[in-house]
């Protein structure tokens, strides 16, 4: 009897265009567009040298502190600068074209010429001002402490910052990944659709079609005969769905591979079971429940920070109840976790709190359907 | 007793959908719920199959009370519903296939009922269809595919022609008739009292949830004082000639309507010749004229006030 439900039911809701768009292609096309849209978040974190010239005359040449101090910082891959050495009349072409930030004159003190103020201006202005500051102290302690020249310049090839970053994690911050996992999170939570069909096919009250409830089969079982085969098409749509975010958009989920798929499972029951829930629960037509599932879902997508990152935080901060109770805000956060903290403390409280939305929406579902007779038809 | 109802209420609220209703239908017959719309037919249907919950009464069928748990009747019941109720992303085929074999766990004795029932619906041509490019009549041969396949002891057809044409229909009604020389038991409902007095062995008139008779057709002719209904269509008949036509022996009531004069007789007399006498003598012009018996229609008429399709 399995096979004979479990096949049917599969060849059945394969063909059904809509919700296969709604659960595969949807997020499919979406993670598209989110790559389009945030490829360049990345990019802007990213720096790049600083377009800088420096007007090439006597007064340069002579300043040799300065000058080696400008061809320092103007080397290797990571340098600040781009630097060229110009005429002024070059330089103030160049600047006029927006092909450089600024350019440095060097007289009886330094000046720099920018056309417009921007972030690049004031890194070209803190570079100046450290150097005279730098220089200056130096000259005072050359002055005034002649014997500790050796120590001094031994120090001041080894700057030392008196501040440590401390990363609770070994993994880098990424501002895209989020978009991505709240996609994901949404996509398992569009598995409601299927359970939704599944309830509407088993329920007599709800579609002819539960010639289910006439036939010697004991209703229960056929029930989970069908949800087996919505659960399998769901979780080849997920699958087909991270395979395409790992491999085509190349998302990083870390390196707990077993752990996102774990949630990912989870997260594919939740949405089923969600979805089974709001059907068995209102009585209201499909389309009624097919707009509380989408709102819904949309919603939680929303506030776990699909259209807008810094919501997931406001959201923590300002009403961290919410977070918790914002079952895709606990999918979103659970792929974070693993993608971001070296612990699985945060994951497991995140998949405690699913499982226990599962349980809630499952033991629900069950309340209604397991009437073997309905009050009316 | 196939299927024996007791007493059987249902209430909606304050409404009374099912009324004391009792029935009993042996083995090998063709029983017929006839009544207008909302008079309790499904609805007695569906308390039958266990699937309405019910504030009284007592059903068994085939000798044993039936519940949602009875399978072992279940698999014995096949169920044609008014709505159409079959996959529409499954082929003629598959959904034949799959309501089978909620039934039958052979895949070779299944595929054998499959191929028969297909048959015996006239859907060969169309094993490859989706439901959807099937025409009305198509469609409401393979929901009753769907219901018959697995060969059942007992069939239940509710309002199994609803929207279908002329054609179709006939083939659907002989198709019934057929099942029931094959050895089915048959209950039958409808609203279209031809189709109930075509294929029925046994009829209930239903009405607003209770039974106002049951019997065979001729039976239910019998408890009315309608024998006989003469029509003659013509252009003018003056109200005196009406008034003299009242007067002839048996005659119970005449009616002049639209061109139509209806004149309806008491039973057990034949007034058709009078009544051509009258014609001639009056010099009448008619165009057509004819004699009916009482049909369904009329008992229920008597019975209640009304017609069955008002």
């Amino acid at each position: 009897m399995f096979a004979q439900i479990f096949i049917n039911r599969l060849k059945c809701l394969l063909r059904n265009r809509e919700t296969v768009f709604w659960t595969v292609a949807f997020p499919l096309v979406l993670s598209v567009f989110f790559n389009l849209a945030f490829s360049n978040l990345d990019k802007s974190e990213t720096f790049n040298p600083v377009n800088v010239a420096v007007v090439n005359d006597e007064n340069y040449q002579n300043n040799i502190f300065f000058k080696a101090a400008l061809n320092e910082v103007s080397k290797g891959d990571d340098r600040l600068f781009n630097l060229m050495e110009v005429t002024e009349e070059e330089a103030e072409r160049l600047l006029s074209s927006n092909s450089i930030d600024g350019y440095i004159t060097v007289g009886s003190s330094l000046k720099l010429i920018v056309g417009k103020s921007g972030i690049n201006q004031n890194i070209i202005k803190s570079f100046i001002d450290n150097y005279l500051h730098t220089f200056s102290t130096v000259n005072n302690i050359l002055v005034k402490n002649p014997a500790g020249s050796r120590a001094l310049f031994e120090n001041l090839s080894q700057r030392v910052s008196y501040t440590r970053e401390v990363s609770p994690s070994s993994a880098a911050p990424n501002n895209v990944l989020n978009y991505f996992y709240t996609l994901i999170a949404m996509a398992c939570f569009y598995g409601c659709f299927w359970g939704m069909r599944e309830i509407t096919d088993i329920q007599a009250d709800l579609s002819s079609l539960a010639r289910i409830n006439t036939a010697p089969v004991h209703k229960m079982k056929a029930f989970i005969y069908s949800l087996c085969a919505s659960l399998l098409i769901h979780l080849v749509e997920m699958a087909i769905l991270l395979s395409f975010l790992r491999f085509v958009l190349n998302v990083d989920f870390g390196s707990r591979t077993g752990y996102v798929i774990l949630t990912v499972i989870l997260g594919s029951i939740a949405g089923l079971s969600f979805g089974a829930f709001v059907s068995a629960l209102v009585k209201k037509s499909e389309g009624f429940k097919i707009g509380i599932m989408i709102g819904a879902t949309m919603i939680g997508s929303f506030l776990a920070g699909m259209m807008y990152q810094n919501m997931k935080y406001i959201v923590a901060k300002k009403v961290p109840l919410l977070s918790y109770l914002n079952p895709v805000n606990l999918l979103t956060d659970a792929f974070y976790c693993l993608y971001y903290y070296d612990t699985l403390k945060r994951y497991a409280i995140n998949m405690g709190l699913l499982t226990i939305f599962i349980i809630v929406f499952w033991t629900g579902t069950y309340l209604v359907i397991r009437r073997r007779k309905y009050a009316s038809i | 007793m196939v299927v024996k109802v007791k007493n059987l209420v249902k209430r909606y609220g304050n409404l009374v959908a099912l009324d004391h209703l009792s029935l009993s239908i042996e083995e090998g017959e063709i029983f017929g719920l006839l009544g207008p719309n909302s008079s309790g037919k499904t609805t007695a249907i569906n308390c039958i199959l266990s699937l309405l919950k019910y504030d009284k009464g007592e059903i068994e069928i085939f000798g044993k009370p039936m519940s949602p748990e009875s399978y072992d009747i279940k698999r014995n019941i096949g169920i044609v519903m008014q709505n159409v109720a079959v996959y529409n992303e499954l082929t003629v085929y598959e959904n034949v296939n799959y309501f089978c074999g909620l039934y039958i766990q052979d895949s070779s004795t299944r595929k054998k009922l499959v191929d028969e029932a297909i048959e015996f619906e006239g859907l060969q041509d169309f094993t490859r269809f989706y439901p959807k490019k099937l025409s009305g009549g198509l469609l409401r041969r393979l929901n009753i595919a769907c219901g018959i396949a697995h060969k059942p002891k007992l069939i239940i057809l509710d309002e199994p022609t609803v929207a279908v044409d002329p054609q179709s229909r006939n083939r659907i009604l002989e198709g019934i008739m057929e099942l029931n020389r094959q050895g089915a038991t048959v209950i039958y409902t409808s609203d279209y009292m031809e189709e109930v007095e075509q294929i029925c062995s046994r009829i209930m008139i239903l009405d607003a949830g209770r039974a106002i008779a049951t019997g065979t057709k001729d039976e239910l002719k019998s408890m009315i004082s309608l024998g006989e209904k003469i029509t003659v269509e013509s252009y003018f008949v003056s109200q005196e000639q009406v008034e003299k036509l009242q007067r002839l022996p048996n005659v119970v009531s005449v009616e002049y309507k639209d061109h139509h004069l209806v004149i309806k007789s008491g039973r057990g007399f034949n007034n058709l010749e009078a009544v051509l006498d009258f014609i001639r003598r009056e010099n009448i012009e008619f165009g057509k004229i004819y004699s009916e018996l009482p049909t369904l229609n009329d008992v229920f008429l008597e019975i209640t006030g009304k017609n069955l399709r008002d």
